[in-house]
Parts: C-alpha cells; sequence; structure tokens
C-alpha cells in the first residue's frame, strides 16, 4: 500500500473541506482547534497501471494549514504525527506532499524519529523530489519547443537552484537536454559556487538579472510575497514553469507571451475515484496530481519499497531515469500547456 | 515538494529545553501535577477493582491492572519526594471529582461500557498522551520512572479496547452517549491543568492533539468508523 500525507492550501479551504468530507465539527473549530486536531486518514483509493498491476493506497490529511508555518512546535507535530499515522497504518510507502517535506527538511526532523511509542522508519517515506524533478524537467522539453523556444540557444533561468529539486532540474537540463545557458538563481552563494562547480557551468545570477534575460524560467523556490515582476521586462515569449509551492505564479504574470504552467504536475491515463485532488484545485482532479505523489504510487507498482528521494541533493540522473521511464510506462504524463495555444503560437 | 522561506532550524532548537527543576514556580506547578498523576494512579486503581464486580469473569485479570496502578501511584510519590515537593492532594480530588462521580454512578447502574470508556479510554489516553509529553521535559529521575509507567498503561488501554472490540455493536449507542457526557470533562480537566503544565514545559496544544490521538486509535481499534470517531472526538476539541 501507497500512502500520501497532504494538507489543505489554506485554513477557509481546509474548513470547507472538512465539511464536504463531513467532519462538520471540526469544519466549525477555529485555528487553535486545528493546531490541536490529529491527523486523518480521509481516504483509500485503488489505481491499476496500463501496464498491469493494481495498487491500494491511502490519503493521510495532516491536518496542518499554512496559516501554521509560523508556530514552529505545532507544524513540526502535524507532520510527525501524520508520519506516524501512515506507519501504523502499515503503509510501505508516503509521499510527504505540499509542505510536508519542505517542514520536514527545514526543521530538521530527522532527529526526531521517536514518536510516542513508535519509532519512524525512514526507508517508508519519500519525499517525491526525484519524480517532481523529472517532470519538471520534462515540461521545460517539451512546451519550450512548443513556443517557439529553441532549447539549444535558451537561456533557462532555475529559481531555487540549489534546492533539492532545483539542483535536480539544473543536473538534467545541463547534461541531458543541453540547453544554450543555464542562469542560475538562489539565496545563498557558497551553495551557488558548489552547483556551479559541479555542473561545469552555468552564470550565477540575481533575479533581477536573470529574468530579463531568461527564455524559459523554472521557480521551484517559494516567491516572496512582496515579489512585482515587471511583465514588459520579460522575454517574449517566455515559458514559466511554477514549480513552487503554493502555485501562484500566475496571478503575478501571464498573458502577452508570457506561459505560466503549473509545474511538477502529472496526468494519470484514467480517472482515479477519490476526492482528495479537488481539494487540491486541480484542473482535472480525477487525473490530475501531485508529482510528489505519484511518486509513491510508481514506487509500489514496481515494488520499489525505499526512501526513494531523501535528505538533499541526493538526486541523480540515474534516479530520474529510473522515475521517469516508471511514471510513463504505468500512465503518467506530463502537464502541458493548452494545445490550442500550442496551435496559435505555431 | 519544493522551497519555503521559513525560520532555519538552528534558530527553533532552543523550544526544546529542560525546565529548570529547583526554581519555585516548577516545585508549585509540580506539587498540583505530581498529585493529578498520583491521585489519577489511585482512582485507577480503585476503578478496575470495581469494573471486577461488573465483569466476573475478568476479575483477576482487572485485579492485575489495579496492583500495576499501585504501584504506579508509589513510583510518582516518589517523583515529587525526589524533587522535595508535597503533592497537593486535595487539588487533585476536586480535579477528579466530576469524572470520579460519572463512573460512580455508571457503577451504580451496572453500565460496564460506560465505566470502561471512562477509565479504560479516556483516563488511560489521558495519562498516556500526558506522560509521553513530559517523558522530554522531565528530570532524569522521573524520566525513568515514567518511561516504565507508559508502557504498561498502553496494555490498560489495550484491555478497555479488546472488550468494548468484542461487544462492539451492543455497546454503540452508550459509547456515544458516554463520550458525550465525558469527553468535555477530559477537555475542562486539560484546560485547568494548562498552565501548570506549560510550567513544565508541557503544552495545551501538544497534550490535546497526543490525547485525540491516543484515544482515536482506541475507538479505530474497537471499530468506529472515520468519521465516527472525528465526531466523537469533535467534543473535546470545541471549547
Amino acid at each position: 500500500m501507497f500512502g500520501l500525507i497532504g494538507h489543505s492550501k489554506s485554513f477557509d479551504a481546509a474548513r470547507r473541506n472538512a465539511l464536504e468530507l463531513g467532519f462538520d465539527h471540526i469544519a466549525d473549530g477555529d485555528l487553535d482547534v486545528w493546531c490541536s486536531a490529529p491527523p486523518q486518514l480521509v481516504e483509500h483509493v485503488e489505481i491499476t497501471s496500463p501496464a498491469g498491476p493494481t495498487i491500494k493506497g491511502a490519503y493521510i490529511d495532516s491536518c496542518f494549514v499554512p496559516e501554521m508555518l509560523g508556530r514552529f512546535k505545532t507544524a513540526r507535530r502535524k507532520v510527525l504525527n501524520a508520519m506516524e499515522l501512515a506507519q501504523k497504518k502499515g503503509i510501505n510507502l508516503t509521499a510527504l506532499g505540499g509542505f510536508t517535506s519542505i517542514i520536514f527538511e527545514n526543521f530538521n526532523l530527522l532527529q526526531h524519529q521517536t514518536i510516542r511509542s513508535t519509532t519512524l522508519e525512514w526507508e517508508r517515506f519519500t519525499t517525491g523530489n526525484t519524480h517532481t524533478a523529472w517532470v519538471i524537467a520534462r515540461q521545460v522539453e517539451n512546451n519550450a519547443p512548443a513556443l517557439g523556444i529553441d532549447l539549444k540557444t535558451a537561456k533557462v533561468a532555475v529559481v531555487g537552484a540549489t534546492g533539492d529539486i532545483g539542483s535536480a532540474v539544473c543536473r538534467w537540463l545541463s547534461m541531458r537536454t543541453g540547453v544554450g545557458e543555464l542562469l542560475l538563481v538562489a539565496r545563498r552563494q557558497q551553495p551557488l559556487l558548489d552547483l556551479q562547480t559541479e555542473l561545469g557551468g552555468g552564470r550565477i545570477l540575481s533575479l533581477e538579472e536573470a529574468l530579463p534575460e531568461a527564455d524559459v524560467v523554472v521557480w521551484v523556490a517559494s516567491m516572496p510575497k512582496t515579489l512585482e515582476i515587471e511583465p514588459s521586462s520579460l522575454r517574449q515569449p517566455c515559458l514559466m514553469i511554477d514549480g513552487g509551492y503554493p502555485k501562484n505564479l500566475d496571478t503575478k504574470v501571464a498573458g502577452n507571451g508570457i506561459h505560466v504552467l503549473k509545474g511538477g504536475i502529472v496526468e494519470f491515463c484514467r480517472d482515479i475515484g477519490w476526492t482528495m485532488m479537488q481539494l487540491a484545485e486541480m484542473e482535472k482532479p480525477q487525473r490530475q496530481m501531485f508529482a510528489c505523489f505519484a511518486e509513491a504510487m510508481l514506487l509500489e507498482f514496481e515494488r520499489c519499497h525505499t526512501n526513494f528521494s531523501w535528505g538533499r541533493n541526493n538526486i541523480t540522473l540515474e534516479k530520474m531515469d529510473f522515475i521517469g521511464a516508471a511514471s510513463v510506462r504505468h500512465g503518467f504524463s506530463t502537464l502541458n500547456i493548452s494545445p490550442s495555444l500550442q496551435i496559435s503560437v505555431a | 515538494m519544493t522551497t519555503l522561506n521559513a525560520p532555519e532550524a538552528t534558530a527553533v532548537e532552543g523550544m526544546d529545553a529542560l525546565p529548570d527543576f529547583t526554581t519555585d514556580a516548577y516545585k508549585d506547578a509540580y506539587s498540583r501535577i505530581n498529585a493529578i498523576v498520583i491521585e489519577g494512579e489511585i482512582e485507577a486503581h480503585d476503578n478496575y477493582i470495581s469494573l471486577g464486580t461488573l465483569i466476573p469473569e475478568h476479575k483477576d485479570e482487572l485485579a492485575k491492572l489495579a496492583r500495576m496502578e499501585m504501584k504506579h501511584a508509589k513510583g510518582f510519590t516518589s517523583c515529587g519526594r525526589n524533587l522535595g515537593v508535597q503533592a497537593d492532594m486535595p487539588f487533585a480530588k476536586d480535579f477528579f471529582g466530576p469524572l470520579h462521580g460519572n463512573f460512580q454512578t455508571a457503577l451504580e447502574e451496572g453500565k460496564v461500557v460506560t465505566c470502561l470508556l471512562i477509565q479504560a479510554l479516556l483516563i488511560e489516553a489521558f495519562a498516556i498522551s500526558a506522560y509521553h509529553i513530559y517523558i522530554p521535559v522531565s528530570d532524569p529521575f522521573a524520566r525513568k520512572i515514567t518511561e516504565g509507567v507508559v508502557k504498561d498503561e498502553y496494555l490498560h488501554l489495550n484491555y478497555g479496547q479488546e472488550w468494548l472490540k468484542a461487544n462492539f455493536e451492543a455497546s454503540k449507542e452508550e459509547l456515544f452517549q458516554a463520550n458525550k457526557a465525558n469527553l468535555p470533562l477530559i477537555r475542562s480537566m486539560l484546560e485547568q491543568v494548562a498552565s501548570d503544565a506549560a510550567v513544565l514545559h508541557m503544552e495545551k496544544e501538544d497534550l490535546i492533539e497526543d490525547f485525540l490521538i491516543a484515544y482515536q486509535e482506541a475507538l479505530d481499534e474497537i471499530g468506529f468508523t472515520s468519521r465516527e470517531k472525528a465526531r466523537m472526538a469533535a467534543a473535546a476539541l470545541a471549547g
């Protein structure tokens, strides 16, 4: 069995979702009530791969909401309690979705392996970042040409280049795709220099310097709330892959030759009888999902019960090859810009 | 998934620091918390003995559980002594008063399901969660004792769980009723103890969530569905 740990996009959304799921009494509670609400296993699903096997899974809502990010201990407890529940339910492999893996990483939860009487077995969890990175890289490869951008000569900016997903995307684009030039953007200098050395290239720039030069921008960092992007300063056409969480780039820029695509989203080849992705506000909730969730499914399909994506900067090209091949084999495709848009561009 | 503009882990590590066990403020709060724990164990002893009259076929097993509770009470008494604290037992008697009253009423009426819910589910889940949260912030002496106790308490929770599971259909309605009548008491007990617990570096939010996790796990094991569990637990959340 695979597991997915997710959460609502906001406190308001969480209350609406709870009502829809029949958890009326929690829905009425204020944020303090939610801070004390235990994780819930809200849904079981069954998925059949076009390659044959059928797997079972469960969706766990951690009852975390982004409004709790300022409460360190609450956020930590939500993540660890949801992980404990997944393990106690006997789930082989659980993906940490949304802010879950970010909290795990940033708050250094590796040192909290014992939750009450349970010792968390890390091999039962995956961040799903390998699949997310592969999907984002493929979204660049698939969609830039459709907009008339020639990747061989294009400048591709990766914002959040030194993160787990960002560095993997850089590796793939530089060694597999072969893009014209990589523009590396991140907050801290030393990791940027290390990445540049590893890649044997790429230009380190500030965000303000990189944006006007880039034909493609891959966002794998959260957008600062105050960030303003002047659309007229961007190249046209410009492909922007919104791989951050939450996905709000299209509210900042879009239109006039600037194409924003939700990054790290995949679509399964047939409907899945679940309600969870409706809550995540996917365009096609019966088929679309975060690539990190799909990674748990893929690992279950492949009977690969290990913490495939774990820690920072451990994503190799070989691992991306493995998960990418599994993704295709089991009927997942990456989200692309709409076909009508591709035709009009052509 | 991706990244977050969040405080670095190093900046928040200090929040798990141990309290100073020697201050007057700590000892004052401990005098009440320690008393609650001791009183809770003594009441548990009495309750298991009483349950033996309602479930005569399990009398010996229940007497064994009762003996363990008395041993725990002694262990926790020594924790107070070790810190030079006199447990405030009258406070603890009042603290357990309403729940004690409900147990006694159910006992007189021969309501075994209600008695089990109060003692073997609610009180045990309350104890387990509180002990788990106390262990990381306890003094070394108390830590050792509490770690031993918490293992036993799972056995007690398990006893009630198994009995109710075996008699689930017949018990369901009474469990709903008993939950409705008694879970709010646990909530107000948590509220009452919150400020003293905070002095011991145990936070109310943690106590409530951990209690609900233990309680919901028990309800899950007994046979309730997710929605039924959430509905039952909501009685504790809604303040």
